[in-house]
């Protein structure tokens, strides 16, 4: 066992020590920072927009649309009458950045439903939220001309809103569509994407000491199989401890959305309320669990195609299908959570090599029954076993062998008489 | 006390042929063993059958009394591979240490002794610099201080002086020679006849995967009898070649060119051999009654093929050190 800690150290130790370590331990949360800034950004841009209103109607139909638009609570309007050079000198005011644009209306607003709005930037908010207003406003003008009672407008025009709650285990909780779906695919993508690397590092570090012939006198006095799972524990509490700097980070940086705002000159409270995903702790476990087993299925898998290699290109080309066979999972993540109960779904989180990914995805995305999550864990397990194995022999036999790549027969030959 | 080292009938089989076949021997404790063998003799996986890299087909490998081979005795035993290797991005101090508890030493002695032993072969200051950063001498040196750190009682050396730089081929063979003043064992393998024959208290010769011969370095050139001449030559060499051709005269001979070792017929007489070639003209820089050389009885046991191999290095990227 002391012997086991020892690999498990150096391969630890000597990772960290790394400077890409460092540089994807800080890159994390820099990009989560970057993103909490631009929510708090684009929190801003949704705020009051200065607008001209252009007007050239009649019957004070200039002043229902300032007083529609002021309502909104989206614009600070003003009434400009229309005239001659009125156009370009509110051009002149944009440019000037003392207006964000300026709207341009006629009687043909009720008629024809046209208008036109100039602005130094066409915020997707900001033209919707004046499509929406002037909508309304032109629906009711309409009613109106044709002796419809003004109240009745109103209320005929009450908007629907739909509350939205994902039910699971644990209850009904409020979550949108948007948002189940948004954790269902950051998490595949994170999974994927620590599988893939840190497998690879596995791969890497068994490369290194064929290739560098170390790897005879470890074996002399450490056994093939300790000597592979320290790799394996040692790359793992890599991407582990990696996983944690970013997770304390974020939560770290989550505690000071107030501060950043205030220093943005946004209103902290409204940094407050940005919308969070809501992860409950059996989501964060299934998580952790899926991770941990997908990646001592993939890196046991890595380790073989490390040992069977000479040099990195070999292990490139040999690395292929099991990257492959991790890819069948990540590309499927969009039919995943669109329909997590399809037949398609299941199976995939029933297949050990798809299990990894597919199974927490599920589990985020819809109600997968509990136990389905029992028996991929269980099925994942025993694939793990028998994959590490297998990967063991191939190893012990492929870290003393040089020369050309055995092929698939001599593979087979080398897993039953190692 | 059973010898440290025991090696019964051991088989070793890979794809398509028979690397070591049915081979025993045995290591006395306290003293030097060579294992001796042209290339491709099996040398190297009789080393790692002992060693517990290798598992063997048949047979049995019992080290310090113990069933088991190298692995559970890791920490008592100094294993030096043919085809040597560090990690080139640790460091020095790190390498040695990681190395040294993978014997199953503790940390912080480990730490300890590696210190030591650098300042000892004059490398205290490169300790916290990365093994790539070394030349390749200082590599080799870290490479034997990991061998030894521990102080093993066994110390194992597959081809030790090959690749060898002079002065790390000197520290090697004065540590090897300590090691036996203190009592401890050493075996070692090699195909360059001269280091065994300074080295060796006890030899094996192996050829194809098969033992030739075993013994004490005097034991063997005694079973190879027969009254050996050494003649070397100071410029001139007459008729000699005429001469070592008369089988009535040489029964064998090993000629070098400018000197040659002859095995006398039976019945010969070196006086005559000695007249003939004055005769014939040759001037003589040396004329030695002998005993064998090892190289003599190693050729004469392998045959001529592999000699060739032997005389010039072989192929193991090993060169004379």
């Amino acid at each position: 066992m002391h012997k086991v800690w020892a690999v498990i150290r150096r391969e630890f130790v000597e990772r960290v020590r790394t400077k890409w370590f460092w540089v994807s331990a800080i890159l994390g949360p820099v990009l989560f920072a970057g993103i909490i800034v631009f929510q708090i950004v684009q929190s801003m841009g949704g705020a009051v927009r200065n607008v001209a209103v252009v007007d050239s109607t009649t019957g004070g139909l200039g002043n229902r649309v300032l007083d529609a638009l002021s309502a909104s609570g989206s614009f600070r309007a003003t009434l400009v009458p229309a005239g001659p050079a009125v156009i370009d000198s509110l051009k002149d005011e944009v440019e000037a950045k003392h207006l964000n644009g300026f709207l341009i209306v006629s009687n043909d607003l009720v008629e024809t439903g046209r208008a036109e709005y100039q602005a130094s930037n066409l915020g997707m908010q900001t033209i919707e939220n004046l499509q929406r207003t002037l909508g309304r406003l032109v629906v009711k003008e309409r009613l109106e001309q044709k002796g419809v009672n003004p109240g009745v407008v109103d209320w005929a025009q009450i908007r629907i809103t739909l509350d939205q709650k994902k039910c699971g285990r644990a209850g009904c909780v409020a979550e949108s569509a948007a948002q189940s779906f948004f954790v269902a695919y950051l998490m595949a993508i994170l999974l994927f994407m620590a599988i893939l690397l840190y497998g690879v590092n596995v791969m890497s570090s068994v490369l290194e000491e064929k290739t560098t012939r170390i790897v005879e006198v470890v074996v002399s006095s450490v056994r093939p199989f300790q000597l592979m799972l320290g790799k394996i524990f040692g790359a793992g509490s890599v991407s582990f401890f990696q996983f944690v700097i970013w997770g304390v980070s974020a939560r770290v940086l989550l505690l000071l959305r107030g501060p950043i705002a205030r220093a943005l000159g946004a209103d902290p409270a409204a940094a407050q309320t940005m919308v969070l995903p809501h992860i409950p702790a059996s989501t964060l476990a299934v998580f952790i669990a899926f991770f941990l087993g997908g990646f001592l299925l993939y890196s046991a898998m890595f380790a073989a195609v490390g040992a069977m290699s000479s040099n990195e290109q070999e292990a490139r080309q040999a690395q292929q299908p099991v990257t492959y066979l991790l890819m069948i999972s990540y590309l499927s993540i969009l039919g995943l959570t669109n329909d997590p109960n399809s037949t398609f779904a299941r199976t995939l989180s029933l297949v050990p090599f798809t299990t990894p990914i597919a199974t927490p995805v599920r589990w985020t995305a819809g109600s997968m029954p509990t136990w389905e999550l029992v028996m991929s864990l269980v099925i994942l397990a025993i694939a793990i076993v028998g994959v590490t194995w297998v990967a063991s022999r191939i190893y012990r036999v492929g870290i003393l062998m040089t020369g050309k790549r055995p092929n698939l027969k001599e593979l087979v030959r080398w897993v039953r008489t190692a | 006390m059973a010898d440290p080292v025991i090696v019964d009938r051991v088989t070793k089989r890979f794809a398509g042929h028979t690397a070591v076949e049915a081979l025993s021997l045995s290591v006395p404790s306290g003293i030097i063993y060579g294992l001796l063998g042209p290339n491709g003799a099996g040398k190297t996986t009789t080393l790692r059958m002992i060693m517990d890299i290798y598992e063997p087909d048949s047979g049995t490998v019992r080290l310090f009394d113990q069933v088991g081979g190298g692995r559970t005795n890791s920490a008592r035993i100094g294993y030096l591979p043919e085809e040597r290797g560090l990690y080139p991005r640790m460091r020095v101090l790190d390498v040695l240490v990681f190395l040294a508890e993978a014997k199953g030493v503790s940390r912080r002695s480990a730490r300890a002794k590696a210190i030591e032993w650098l300042e000892r072969l004059g490398l205290s200051d490169w300790r916290m610099r990365k093994v790539s950063d070394l030349s390749k001498g200082m590599q080799q040196k870290v490479q034997f201080i990991s061998t030894v750190l521990h102080d093993p009682d066994l110390v194992i050396l597959d081809e030790p002086f090959s690749g060898l730089d002079p002065v790390n081929s000197q520290v090697l063979r004065d540590t090897v020679v300590d090691y036996r003043r203190r009592g401890k064992t050493v075996l070692f393998s090699t195909h360059i006849m001269e280091h065994a024959e300074k080295l060796c208290d006890r030899l094996c010769i192996i050829a194809r995967g098969k033992k030739l011969i075993d013994g004490t370095l005097a034991e063997v050139k005694g079973t190879h009898g027969g009254k050996h001449v050494i003649v070397a030559f100071d410029g001139n060499q007459g008729n000699a070649r005429q001469i070592f051709a008369d089988r009535r005269l040489v029964a064998k001979i090993q000629d070098f060119g400018q000197q040659a070792e002859l095995e006398l017929a039976p019945g010969a007489d070196a006086q005559e051999v000695l007249k003939a070639l004055v005769d014939s003209g040759a001037r003589l820089a040396r004329f030695e009654l002998a005993s064998p050389s090892l190289h003599k009885i190693f050729v004469d046991l392998v045959g001529p093929e592999a000699a060739t191999a032997a005389a010039t290095g072989g192929g193991n990227g090993g060169s004379r050190a």
